[in-house]
This record gives C-alpha cells, sequence and structure tokens, in this order.
C-alpha cells in the first residue's frame, strides 16, 4: 500500500513537474493548424489601430470566411469610417501554398482590382498585423521546440520556440499554447539582432458553436511604437452562402447575403 | 591710476603672473577646444518659427540627408553597377548606426496597373537578366515619382539618400564616409553631396584656413610695426597684448566650458586689429615725451606717459567693450557669446597695454629710438595733411556727404545671403558635385511648406488638394524649383494607375471618396511609411517638400513670396500655411543676424553718443565723435552691397571693427585736442599738435592691421578673403574719416565757441 502511494506519488510529481506533455513541438503546432475554426464562419473586426504618437484610427470590417477543398475563401467589407464604406477585399488562400489571389473593390471607382501578392509579410489593411498574423502559418515552415509549461490567466500553457528554416523578418517566435484546446494566448516576435520586435496578446476569447473564439487581441510593434487592436463582434459559425458569394458580383453588392 | 604706476613698477611679478595666466589658459585651451561644427547649435530654439519648424520635422520625419550620387559613365542598367547601389545601400545601413534611413533606387517600390491588376512591387528585384534591367528600366521611366527625382533622366546617375539620426555627429561620419565610399568607386563614380556635406566642409575649412593664414598676419605685422615703430622693445609688447587678448577670451571660454562656435574665429581678428592700437598710442607717447624732454628719468617717463594715456585707452577700450556687449542683444547664441568674450579680450588688453610700457620702461630702462628723419618726414606730412583739411572744409564736408548718400544708396543694395555653398570657389569639387545633382536631380535643398487644419481629414478633400496641386504646378514654374511632392503629387500618381493611364488622370479626382479609399488602398499595398512623410494620421497636416537647385536664401525668400500668395485661398478653407526644414531655418537666421545686428549698431552709436557727451561734458562733441564711425559703416556696407558681399555671420561682425575702431580714433584725436587747447594751444597750434602726435599713432595703427589683414587676401576661401578685403576697407576709412571729416568739424564747433566746456573758455 505505501509502497504504490509512493509510486503514485513519483508518477504524479513527474506528470506535474515535467512539461505535462509529451508531444513534441511540431505535434503542438500541427494540433493549433488543424484546431477546428468552424468551415464557414462571419464576424464584425473593429480595428483600432494607434501610431506612435498616440493617434488612432478606427475601422469596421465585416467579415466572411469559408474553407472549402483546400482553398480558404475572405470577403471584407468596410462599413466605417463612412468615406470608405463598402470598399471590399476578397482574397483566396490555396493549402498547396501557390500565391494568395487578392482583389480590392473601391465603390468610388466602381472598379475591381486584382492586387499581386508576394509576401505573407505584408502588412494586413495598414496595421500592425501581417497577412501571416490573421491566417495560421504552415507548422512545416518552422522548426518548433516545446520550451516549458506555464500558467497564463489561469489556463495552462506550452510555451513552444519556433525557428524559422527561411529568411524571416521575425525568425523567432515563442508561442503561449492552451494545452489540450490549441489556439494561442500569447506571442512574442522576435528580431534577427535576437531583440523583441512585436508581442501579440489575447485579451479575450469566448466559446461559440464549441468553437474557441479570440474576441480581442492587440499586437504591439515595440520598434515603432504602433500598435493594432482587433474586436470580433457578431461571431457566428456554420453559415451558408450562395455557391458565388465569394466573388467579384458580390464585392459590388455589399455586405448581404 | 596709481594701482597701475606701482604695479608697473614689478615687472618681474607682471612677467611671472602674465606667464602664469597664458600657460593656464593655452592648456586649458589645448585640452578642451573644440570646434562646434553643428549649425543647430546656432539657431536660436525657443524662436516661434524655429519650435513650428522642429514640431513639423518631427511629425513628418523631415531630417537632413547625405546624398550618394553613383554616377556611371554611360548607363546605370546594368548588372555590375545595380547590385553595386543594392551593396551600398545594404552596407549604409548596416554598417552606420548614424542613418535613421537609407532609401535608393534598389529599394523602391513601384505600383502599377495594367488589364485591372495592381501590383506594387519593387523596382529591383534582384534579378539581373538584361529582360529584367530593360523592364526596370522601362517602369523607372514611366514613374514620376522616381523619375528624375532619384534617377537621372539620362539614365548614368542615381542616388542613394541616407536620412541622418538628428544625434548623429556629422563631423566624424563623412570623415568615415570620405574613405569608406572609395571601396566602390569605378568604373561608377561615389560622390557625396546634400546639406549636411556643405555645412560640414565649410565648418571644417573655414577655420582650418585661418589657421593657415593667421600666423600669416602676426608675421606681416610684426614686419609692419616694427618698419613703423623702429623698435624690437615696442613690437614685441604691441604682440605680446594682442596674442595675450585671444589667450584670454579663448582661454576664459574653455575654462568656462562655452563651447566655440565658427563665428569666434573672427575673435582673434577683432582683438588683433582693436588691441595694436593701445599699444601703438602708447608707444607714440612715450615717443613724444623723449623727443620733448631728452633728459627724463625712466621712472617720471613711465608715469607720466600712463598719466596722459590712462583717459583715453580706458576710453577707448570701454567703448569698443560695449559696442561688443551690445551684440548680447542678438538672439543668435554664438553671436552673443561672441560680444561677451571679445570684450573681455578687449579689457585684457587694454590693463596690458597700460602695464606692459610703463613695466618695460622699469625693467629695461628708457627706450632708444632710431631714425630721427622718419619722425620728421611724418611731420611734413602731417603738416600737408593739416593745410589740406583745414584749407578745404567746405570740400570735405561736401566728400563726406558725398560718399554718405553713395553709402546708403549701397547700403540698400546689401543682401543676405546664408547660401552655404557660395563660400566655396566656383571650380571647388563640393560645387562641382552640387551641380551635377542640381542638374541631374531634383535638386539639393528642401523647403518644407506646412499645411494646418482642425479639422479631422480635411486634407482628404479634392479642393483642399487641387489648391496644393495649382501651389505645386506655380512652384515648379520656377527653374530653380527641381520638383515638389505632397500628398496632391501621391493621390494623382494613385488616380493614373488606378484608371489605367487613362488620358487626363494625373489629377486630383473629384470625389473625396474616392481620395479616402486611394488612401486606403495605398495603405494596404503601397508603403504606408511614404505617406507619414507627406500627411499626418488624422489628416489634419500636411507638408510640401520643395526642392530647390541651389541653398541661397534670397531663392527662398523669392519661393516664400510665392507660398505666401496662396495664403488667402489656404485660410479661406481654415488652413493654416507655415514652412519646416533646415533651409528655412538658415533664412530665419540670417534674418535675426541681420536685425540684430542693425539692433546692436544703433544700441552701439546711441552708447557712444551718451559716453563721449559725458566725458567731454558736451552733446555736440558726442555727436561729431560718431561721424567717423557712422561713415565707416556706411562704407563698409555700401561696398558689400556694391561688390555683392553677402551679410553672412562673420562679415556682418566686421562692422563691430568699424564701430570699435571708429571710436577710438575720435577719443585719441578729441582727447589730445582738447588737452591742446586747455594747455593754452590755439585752434591752429592744436591742430598741428594733435595730428602729428595722435595723426601719426593712428595711421601707423590703420597701416599695420591693413598689412597684416591684407595676406587674407590670398586666402583660398572666399568668406575669409571677404574678411579681409573689409577690414583692409575699414581702418581705412576710420583712418580717413578721423583725420579730415572730424578734425573739420571739431574746427567748426570750435570757431562757433561750442566746442571747450563754458567755465574754461571764460577762465581763459
Amino acid at each position: 500500500m505505501k509502497r504504490t502511494s509512493i509510486l503514485l506519488l513519483i508518477i504524479l510529481s513527474i506528470m506535474f513537474v515535467l512539461p505535462a506533455t509529451d508531444l513534441s513541438g511540431e505535434d503542438v503546432m500541427w494540433n493549433v493548424y488543424n484546431r477546428d475554426s468552424g468551415d464557414t464562419m462571419g464576424a464584425n473586426l473593429i480595428m483600432t489601430i494607434t501610431n506612435a504618437r498616440g493617434s488612432v484610427r478606427e475601422r469596421s470590417i465585416a467579415q466572411y470566411r469559408q474553407d472549402l477543398d483546400g482553398v480558404e475563401s475572405k470577403l471584407m467589407f468596410f462599413l466605417s469610417p463612412s468615406d470608405v464604406r463598402n470598399t471590399s477585399f476578397l482574397s483566396f488562400s490555396y493549402e498547396d501554398g501557390r500565391n494568395d489571389d487578392q482583389y480590392i473593390y473601391l465603390p468610388a471607382l466602381k472598379r475591381v482590382k486584382r492586387i499581386a501578392s508576394d509576401s505573407k509579410n505584408d502588412s494586413f489593411m495598414g496595421s500592425d498585423f501581417t497577412y501571416d498574423d490573421m491566417g495560421s502559418r504552415h507548422p512545416d515552415l518552422d522548426r518548433h521546440t516545446v520550451l516549458r509549461t506555464e500558467t497564463v490567466s489561469g489556463l495552462p500553457t506550452l510555451v513552444i520556440e519556433s525557428i524559422a528554416q527561411g529568411a524571416e523578418d521575425y525568425p523567432r517566435t515563442l508561442s503561449w499554447v492552451v494545452d489540450g484546446q490549441w489556439f494561442g494566448l500569447k506571442k512574442e516576435f522576435y528580431l534577427p539582432d535576437g531583440s523583441l520586435g512585436k508581442t501579440l496578446t489575447i485579451d479575450a476569447f469566448d466559446e461559440i458553436d464549441g468553437i474557441a473564439v479570440i474576441t480581442d487581441m492587440t499586437m504591439s510593434n515595440h520598434k515603432q511604437n504602433t500598435s493594432t487592436r482587433i474586436q470580433m463582434q457578431d461571431v457566428e459559425f456554420n453559415l451558408e452562402f450562395e455557391s458565388n458569394f465569394f466573388s467579384e458580383r458580390q464585392m459590388k453588392i455589399g455586405p448581404r447575403r | 591710476m596709481h594701482f597701475f604706476i606701482e604695479l608697473a613698477k614689478r615687472p618681474i611679478t607682471i612677467m611671472l603672473l602674465l606667464t602664469a595666466i597664458t600657460i593656464a589658459f593655452v592648456l586649458s585651451i589645448a585640452q578642451n577646444a573644440d570646434l562646434e561644427t553643428n549649425l543647430d547649435e546656432y539657431m536660436p530654439k525657443t524662436h516661434p518659427a524655429f519650435v513650428a519648424s522642429d514640431e513639423a520635422q518631427d511629425l513628418f520625419g523631415i531630417t537632413d540627408a547625405i546624398l550618394f550620387v553613383v554616377e556611371h559613365p554611360s548607363s546605370i542598367y546594368n548588372q555590375q553597377t545595380l547590385e553595386k547601389i543594392d551593396a551600398i545601400t545594404v552596407a549604409l545601413t548596416e554598417e552606420f548606426d548614424a542613418f535613421s534611413s537609407v532609401t535608393s533606387l534598389t529599394t523602391a517600390d513601384n505600383i502599377k496597373s495594367s488589364d485591372g491588376f495592381l501590383e506594387v512591387k519593387p523596382f529591383y528585384t534582384g534579378n539581373t537578366s538584361d529582360i529584367a534591367i530593360a523592364t526596370m528600366q522601362s517602369e523607372v521611366e514611366a514613374n514620376s515619382m522616381i523619375y528624375g527625382r532619384n534617377v537621372s533622366k539620362d539614365g548614368t546617375a542615381t542616388l542613394i539618400i541616407a536620412e541622418l539620426k538628428d544625434d548623429a555627429d556629422s563631423k566624424a561620419l563623412q570623415e568615415e564616409l570620405k574613405t569608406w565610399i572609395g571601396q566602390w568607386e569605378g568604373p561608377e563614380r561615389i560622390l557625396m553631396a546634400g546639406r549636411p556635406v556643405v555645412e560640414g566642409s565649410l565648418a571644417e575649412l573655414g577655420p582650418k584656413d585661418m589657421a593657415i593664414m593667421f600666423p600669416l598676419v602676426i608675421i606681416t605685422m610684426i614686419i609692419i610695426l616694427f618698419l613703423l615703430l623702429r623698435s624690437v622693445r615696442d613690437t614685441v609688447l604691441n604682440m605680446v597684448i594682442v596674442l595675450f587678448g585671444t589667450i584670454l577670451s579663448f582661454g576664459l571660454m574653455t575654462v568656462l566650458g562655452v563651447p566655440i562656435y565658427a563665428v569666434d574665429t573672427m575673435i582673434p581678428v577683432m582683438l588683433i586689429a582693436i588691441g595694436v592700437a593701445y599699444g601703438i598710442h602708447m608707444h607714440n607717447t612715450i615717443h613724444h615725451l623723449m623727443e620733448e624732454q631728452p633728459n627724463i628719468t625712466k621712472e617720471t617717463l613711465a608715469a607720466q606717459s600712463l598719466k596722459l594715456m590712462i583717459r583715453p585707452i580706458i576710453m577707448t577700450a570701454l567703448t569698443t567693450a560695449i559696442g561688443f556687449v551690445a551684440l548680447m542683444s542678438s538672439q543668435v547664441l554664438p553671436v552673443r557669446y561672441f560680444g561677451l568674450f571679445a570684450a573681455i579680450g578687449v579689457l585684457g588688453e587694454m590693463v596690458l597695454a597700460l602695464l606692459l610700457f610703463p613695466a618695460s620702461i622699469h625693467l629695461l630702462g628708457k627706450p632708444t629710438y632710431h631714425a630721427r628723419k622718419q619722425t620728421l618726414g611724418k611731420r611734413t606730412s602731417s603738416d600737408h595733411l593739416k593745410s589740406m583739411v583745414l584749407q578745404h572744409p567746405g570740400s570735405i564736408a561736401l566728400v563726406s556727404v558725398v560718399v554718405l548718400v553713395f553709402g546708403i544708396w549701397g547700403t540698400s543694395k546689401v543682401w543676405i545671403d546664408t547660401s552655404f555653398l557660395a563660400n566655396f570657389e566656383e571650380d571647388s569639387s563640393i560645387v562641382q558635385i552640387d551641380h551635377l545633382v542640381n542638374e541631374k536631380f531634383g535638386g539639393t535643398s528642401n523647403l518644407n511648406i506646412i499645411l494646418t487644419s482642425d479639422q479631422v481629414d480635411h486634407f482628404k478633400d479634392p479642393e483642399v488638394l487641387k489648391t496644393m496641386e495649382a501651389l505645386q504646378q506655380e512652384l515648379e514654374s520656377n527653374v530653380m524649383v527641381g520638383n515638389t511632392l505632397s500628398l496632391s503629387t501621391f493621390i494623382k500618381q494613385m488616380n493614373q494607375v488606378m484608371l489605367e493611364y487613362e488620358e487626363g488622370s494625373h489629377s486630383i479626382p473629384d470625389s473625396q471618396e474616392l481620395v479616402s479609399q486611394y488612401l486606403l488602398l495605398y495603405e494596404f499595398s503601397g508603403d504606408p511609411e511614404s505617406l507619414t512623410q507627406v500627411v499626418d494620421y488624422e489628416y489634419t497636416s500636411a507638408n510640401i517638400t520643395v526642392q530647390l537647385k541651389s541653398d541661397s536664401s534670397a531663392l527662398l525668400k523669392q519661393i516664400i513670396a510665392v507660398v505666401d500668395t496662396y495664403r488667402p485661398s489656404f485660410e479661406q478653407m481654415g488652413i493654416r500655411l507655415g514652412y519646416a526644414g533646415s533651409g528655412y531655418k538658415a533664412f530665419i537666421f540670417s534674418e535675426l543676424l541681420l536685425e540684430g545686428q542693425i539692433i546692436s549698431l544703433v544700441i552701439s552709436f546711441g552708447i557712444i553718443v551718451l559716453l563721449l557727451t559725458l566725458l567731454f561734458r558736451n552733446l555736440r562733441i558726442g555727436l561729431v565723435g560718431t561721424v567717423p564711425i557712422a561713415i565707416t559703416a556706411v562704407v563698409n556696407f555700401a561696398v558689400m552691397g556694391f561688390l555683392g558681399i553677402p551679410l553672412s555671420s562673420a562679415t556682418a561682425l566686421i562692422t563691430s571693427i568699424a564701430i570699435g575702431i571708429g571710436v577710438d580714433y575720435a577719443i585719441h584725436f578729441l582727447e589730445h585736442y582738447t588737452n591742446a587747447r586747455l594747455a593754452g594751444a590755439n585752434l591752429e597750434e592744436a591742430t598741428t599738435q594733435t595730428l602729428v602726435h595722435t595723426g601719426r599713432a593712428i595711421i601707423f595703427n590703420a597701416i599695420a592691421v591693413m598689412g597684416g589683414f591684407a595676406i587674407l587676401l590670398f586666402s583660398v576661401f572666399p568668406p575669409n578673403r571677404q574678411v579681409g578685403a573689409l577690414i583692409v576697407l575699414n581702418m581705412a576709412t576710420s583712418a580717413l574719416g578721423t583725420l579730415t571729416i572730424l578734425v573739420v568739424a571739431v574746427h567748426h564747433l570750435d570757431r562757433k565757441q561750442v566746442f571747450l566746456p563754458k567755465h574754461i573758455r571764460q577762465t581763459k
């Protein structure tokens, strides 16, 4: 009896002291990548960009997403400020690694333009987020290591160090991934010189239709002293889109389904 | 006075004391003297124009940049040159901390649109195949934001623009860069240009040239002094006085931790021109005393000479010092320091002149002067002068009036110019490079027009943008304006691209929504950083950058006059107009300099009239005494006006010499004349005596200083040549004015019985 309890104690202590998982860094990041984020989604985004002088630009955007047959389609409409209302943005991301296709529609010009995109590191809508930050980065692009466990906001997290395989603006990142739920609570981006370039913090998340949704996040760029906050409202999953919803035609019609 | 007489009896003590002070100051100078070359340090930082400019510079990231010209004998569009441009750009960014950003053809983005496909990508992709380079060339030539601005239209040259951080040590950096660019040469030429380069060379060249020229000035002066005074002892004493004055000034500055500015290279110039007079007058009096009383004892000689000269020398030194102290009314800090320490130097010279001559008599006995003949010769020439002056008072007065009238006319032609480039020879490499940059690109100098509104998004308003465009077009019609850049330039470019180069699409659209949408698109796909240099985050403030092909402040004035005609249109829309940039600050600085110079001139005049009036107890003498100064100052400005010598910090200060020296001459003359009259001489005798005595000293003084500074006319540095020419001129006019018009005026007053104080006249 005594012997078993000691053994149990040892087993328990090993479980709690060492990383509580025997998953590798790669496993964790694949879990994150494959986490259920719904095949379709609709939400309103409020984007608040603050520049180094403390001036603020606020934009609200209606966003629709659909994952179908290895293609992620996104359609966004600006709701405010009023002078850019109904300006829309359509993108197709391909799982097979092809470059994204992106389109912009300017209602005052009444023309749709295809935009070339060759870098995932481009700023997302002039914010501190890149397109990469907004989507999910393919795990094979980095080498991942579990560094330690940490409790963040009362949740057990695994701290993953990711080292980029190719040349990146931020070759090293640290991610705090919630154990078991596989979404990040915090991410630090390090510059080639080893200094901290920017930090992503998650301030609120919610569970909607069984899917964990980040509803408030802020990216702070420490070098430029700027930050961008994105809040998500009216999040819906399992939407029914018309077959030609993610199209130039819809861009001109506006955010009506 | 007793203090001086008693102290003069201890020559050894004086020598020891002097040596000790000199050693202490020389050590301090050797250790701490470092020339302040950052021109921003000159600027009065709290002046509203500077505050506004600094704010705008901060808001829009307006900084001075070093321009690197990469010039290829035939064309830069080849693999080797493009790779070199890219390598230099990268190396400048990585190897130098002093730059906040480095941009070039290889970092610039192109935005283009065809067949509904909008593309923002770098001109240079790293692909250097013949086809890629040919495509790049055609893209550059189609984009007016870069073609003719950063890449020359003939395709032989391009600019790498390295913006300096505020705290960059420009001097050390440029030294390093000069050798650094050598490794990239061939077959391309790599040249450095831009305001920091010109300023840096100027701040370095002026004092460097002075350091070469100055010993020559001193040696020449020693030779002339020796020839005039015929005494090794008095020549040595004179040089000790003037050099000590200089050491005292600079020594105190370094001890007190006051930075030394380029303007301060004028301090020794001033102190020599002024200090020599004290020594010559002392020498002259001793000479005369010995001539009149050949058997005088050395004690009496020492005491007598001091007694005679203590009043005029203290008076002359005080008035000169006051002239310098008046410079402290200037808003320009270095000018204030200059005034203060030049005044201290003058007072030091005064004390030394009063001490050293009597002390030398105590130590070495009575001096022996040779060459009586020469004195006799002088006497006859002063007789000539006297008869000439006294027989033609009308003509002299008439000539003086004519000179004054011409002078005032010429003065009106004096123009202020802080063109840094004008300080270099036309064939110097710095001027040649500047010409090259101005010919191939937009220009080396910038003016920033700052528009401010209280209304958010005001600069998205097409009406505002169109007014900006109209202003830019009018400015660009001036051949000296290379190009202009503003938010409206971006919008026009964007409109043209989005409408796929339709006819008339290079224009501002009529819809504010479209402008807003273009800007949003630009933020998405372009380089939002480049927008921050033309507009602020809330679109309440905009910056129009005007590139100029000359750094002359006269051109700037002309451009500002054009811009100001748009002020009412902008104000109607609720938009305020202002200016910013280092070129603008230099312009305001030059205006302040002139203003300060005029104020200090007026103050000096007032104080001198007051002092002379008090000293001679007669307002008329006070007024008459300033006549030679007025003539000297006016002639000085007139010659500057006629010869096109611009008023700069150095040339402006030379008018202070005109005042300092002019008033000294007048005091010596009036003092001696009054003393002669009081001793019972009649009008004629007093004039003769004064001309023989004081006239000789004045002429010796003028010849020695003129001869010395004439050497500066051979300087390789144009501003130093101007300094030399103006000093020679001022010494000549001061001496001539004193010995002609002052004599005539004094005579006139004396005849009218208003010269001597009443109680003296009555007792006679």
